[in-house]
């Protein structure tokens, strides 16, 4: 027992003194999950982490009227200052050149004679011919985009609810009675306001969120980071494991193995020492990058004790898949390159890259054999406020995983041999 | 000239070595662009999926079930509550929203009434369903906020006399402000410019492809630095100085090798994307070509001057892949810089990835010409011009 636990510390020490395997490691995760957290807005104190701020939007109001002023303001409106930078022009080149020069997300552009089509004259109570707000959208920002027509759409679904509520109201009341046709032109003033004051009480409709809803609570101060620090920490354990299959490789290549094998040593007892070495090697990374993206991005990863037990486990089911590699290699070479290729290929399917909810079933379905997928549902467990008993599921499918792939490993390495 | 073909001949030869290089020439390329192209557009139906739970089960939940299936963002999943939140524990679906038991009713009335929605907490996607839910709320609500509207109004000129002739009111009210609505002109158009229009495109997909490219083309050529190291460590970089090759022509053998291999990579790339994924590169081949190019002379460069910082084959891959990803993602070739702070998307114009992905999105995006990407192209000729000079002034044989 205590050779196996010499050779695998050997192997980490090995590693250690590696440079260039530090740089993947270690500092490429780091620079990953660095830039990472700069283009999301981590570090510019952005509110709103989803990364959506300041879209720039450039407003053309040609309406005298005030419906096209009303609209003007919705973009000019604090509520929205966050969200929107807006800016006027008077004219339409000039906010299509905006938008065809990527400076803008989209251009509203409020055509004369907007409030007149909808709201009716005074005198004659009729509207003039209906003419429509032009949203016109830069293609290369589709969410900026679409945030600006969801915003001038829902101040027209307003616009229009107002203007059919007058209309009925209006020909209920003489309909019904109530006003005479003589009255109405009087009482267009008061009934408009008093309309207007039933609105302001808002939407019909509202979405409620549960108060008991602990995720809800816990939702404000999720930091996006926790999602991507394990996301990077995945992607380059992979490339932890499947470099230490390698070096099983290059230690026979190189004649230390039988040397090794000279030593009162058994083959069984190399090997395990060799794997544990490489399991060490992954746990030892995880649990490294979690302290420093905790010292220098101040990021909770959560419950201490699930996050120890998780790196221990991920880092058994990566080892699992470096030793497969290993045994299906041939030359060091080999490994090398499809295990770089198995750690890229595993990170987008595991979700490291873009969230694997995205996928279509069969592919959520594949990106479940990989150590990545299981790793980051627990990590984002954990960091959502789970604690260890959360992690049923995810432990339970890395280990099934890790001794599967060991057991794979050990018939293959014997067919071999 | 004999010479440098020789040189970038070899460089050739050495790299494709291995089998397993085509995995990142073609293969991994082309999973990356179709998983994260599919991710983000792809065939089929890409709106983000919503629970819902009607425990009403009355007309305007109906209704309101209907409007959500129109939405252009989310689409609804109908389930019995256990169901949902079974599946909403999942994490698969950003939120969950139940109808409740009587809301027909209450909404008829026209008064106010509460969705129940959860959401996930970290979601960009719950952000985006929520608007979603919102929207189509709104769009069911609206008739009856007419109608309650002008109850109101009567009510304050003459209340009813009974109960049944306020229904009567309000349902006389409800079937006038459907009509309006139904009759109701297009308030709103959306436009885009001629060109991109031209193109009807779809953006995501090109964008994400476009991205891809720049990555996978960016990380090999990076790697050039290894093959510096390969031939220095081996000592045959030494064995070139006795030969009649100067440094220049090695050094322009190399690259040319490697920005021919590049531009193979990249023509298959583009053919594979138009031809099976049917991702249009835009309407100026020349200008995609001279862009490319451009952009391949400016890697290359910066591959060449890495080689001349690094010792070991080991760092040049390392530094490649973590160099290379950095830079795209950077770039806006992972996520569109679009959702980037303002201060990244300044930094980021120090990187040539950035200009090579803006130069990208013109043609494919834009639907632009030439023309438009001239700009780009000078700027990625003067990442390549810097980068070279720095990599020959640096230059050692051992």
């Amino acid at each position: 027992m205590k050779k196996i636990f010499i050779i695998g510390w050997k192997d980490l020490m090995l590693v250690l003194r590696d440079r260039a395997a530090l740089l993947l490691m270690l500092a490429a995760p780091l620079v990953l999950t660095l830039a990472l957290g700069f283009v999301s807005g981590r570090f510019s104190g952005q509110a709103n982490p989803s990364g959506l701020a300041d879209i720039p939007v450039v407003v053309v109001n040609h309406d005298g009227g005030q419906l096209g002023t009303a609209l003007a303001e919705v973009f000019a409106s604090d509520d929205l200052a966050e969200l929107l930078a807006a800016t006027t022009t008077a004219s339409d080149a000039e906010a299509r050149r905006q938008v065809d020069d990527d400076l803008a997300a989209a251009a509203v552009i409020i055509p004369a004679g907007f409030s007149s089509s909808v709201i009716p004259a005074f005198d004659t109570g009729a509207t003039t011919a209906p003419v429509a707000v032009e949203l016109y959208a830069n293609p290369a920002r589709p969410v900026g985009a679409g945030v600006v027509e969801t915003i001038v759409a829902g101040f027209l679904s307003e616009v229009e609810t107002a203007q059919v509520t007058g209309r009925v109201t209006f020909d209920q009341l003489l309909a019904s009675g109530r006003l005479a046709p003589e009255q109405a032109s009087g009482a267009v003033a008061e009934i408009a306001r008093g309309l207007m004051e039933g609105q302001s009480s808002g939407a019909l409709i509202t979405l409620q969120t549960p108060s008991a809803d602990p995720a809800a609570e816990a939702g404000d101060d999720f930091d996006v980071m926790a999602f991507f620090a394990p996301g990077m920490a995945m992607l380059f354990l992979m490339y932890t494991v499947t470099h230490g299959g390698r070096s099983l490789l290059a230690e026979r290549q190189a004649g230390t193995l039988p040397r090794l094998l000279s030593t009162p040593t058994s083959p069984a007892q190399v090997l395990a020492g060799k794997v544990y070495g490489i399991y060490l090697t992954g746990a030892a990374q995880v649990g490294v990058l979690v302290l420093a993206s905790s010292l220098l991005f101040s990021l909770r990863w959560g419950d201490p004790l699930g996050v120890a037990v998780l790196i221990l486990v991920v880092a058994a089911a990566a080892t699992g898949w470096g030793l497969l590699l290993a045994a299906f290699a041939r030359t060091p070479a080999q490994a090398g390159s499809l295990g770089s290729a198995l750690m890229l290929l595993f990170g987008i399917l595991g979700g490291s890259f873009v969230p694997a909810g995205n996928f279509p079933g069969w592919l959520q379905a594949l990106s479940r054999l990989t150590p990545n997928a299981w790793g980051l549902e627990g990590f984002t467990t954990l960091a959502r406020g789970g604690s260890l008993a959360g992690l049923a599921l995810p432990l339970a499918a890395l280990l099934s995983m890790a001794a599967i792939l060991f057991a794979a490993a050990v018939l293959v390495f014997r067919r071999k041999s | 000239m004999r010479q440098i073909l020789a040189i970038a001949w070899k460089d050739a030869l050495l790299r494709f070595s291995g089998r397993s290089e085509l995995l990142f020439f073609i293969v991994l390329p082309i999973v990356f662009t179709m998983l994260i192209g599919g991710a983000t557009s792809g065939s089929g139906d890409s709106r983000l999926p919503v629970l819902v739970v009607d425990e009403d089960q009355g007309e305007l939940a109906a209704e309101l079930t209907q409007a959500l299936q129109r939405s252009t963002a989310i689409r609804p999943v109908l389930r019995d509550r256990a169901a949902a939140e079974a599946d909403f524990a999942g994490d698969d679906f950003p939120a969950l929203v139940v109808i409740p038991a009587g809301f027909s009713t209450v909404l008829r009335a026209g008064t106010p009434v509460a969705l129940e929605l959860r959401t996930l907490p970290d979601s960009v996607n719950a952000l985006a369903a929520r608007q979603a839910i919102q929207a189509a709320a709104d769009a069911v609500a609206r008739a009856s906020l007419a109608a309650a509207g002008s109850v109101a109004q009567a009510e304050r000129l003459r209340p009813f006399a009974t109960e049944a002739e306020r229904t009567a009111y309000f349902e006389d009210a409800l079937a006038r402000a459907r009509a309006a609505f139904d009759a109701a002109p297009a308030r709103l158009s959306v436009t885009q410019p001629v060109n991109a229009a031209a193109l009807a495109a779809d953006d995501a997909g090109a964008q994400a492809s476009a991205g891809q490219l720049i990555t996978w083309v960016l990380i090999p050529l990076l790697a050039t630095s290894a093959l510096f190291a390969y031939e220095r460590n081996g000592g045959t970089l030494r064995r070139l100085l006795t030969t009649p090759a100067g440094k220049g022509t090695y050094l322009l053998g190399v690259i040319a090798g490697q920005l021919g291999l590049a531009l193979v990579q990249m023509l298959l790339l583009v053919g594979f994307g138009a031809v099976v994924l049917r991702l249009n590169w835009g309407s100026s081949p020349a200008g995609l070509a001279l862009l490319l190019v451009t952009f391949g002379l400016a890697a290359t460069a910066l591959g060449t001057t890495l080689g001349t910082f690094i010792k070991t084959e080991g760092q040049a891959s390392g530094l490649s892949i973590m160099l290379g990803m950095t830079l795209a993602l950077l770039g806006g070739c992972w996520y569109p810089s679009e959702f980037f702070p303002e201060v990244a998307q300044t930094a980021a114009r120090l990187l040539p990835t950035t200009w090579a992905m803006q130069g990208l999105t013109d043609l494919v995006i834009r639907g632009q010409d030439i023309a438009a990407v001239l700009p780009e192209a000078a700027v990625l000729l003067g990442f390549a011009a810097v980068f070279f000079t720095t990599g020959v002034a640096r230059f050692r044989y051992e």
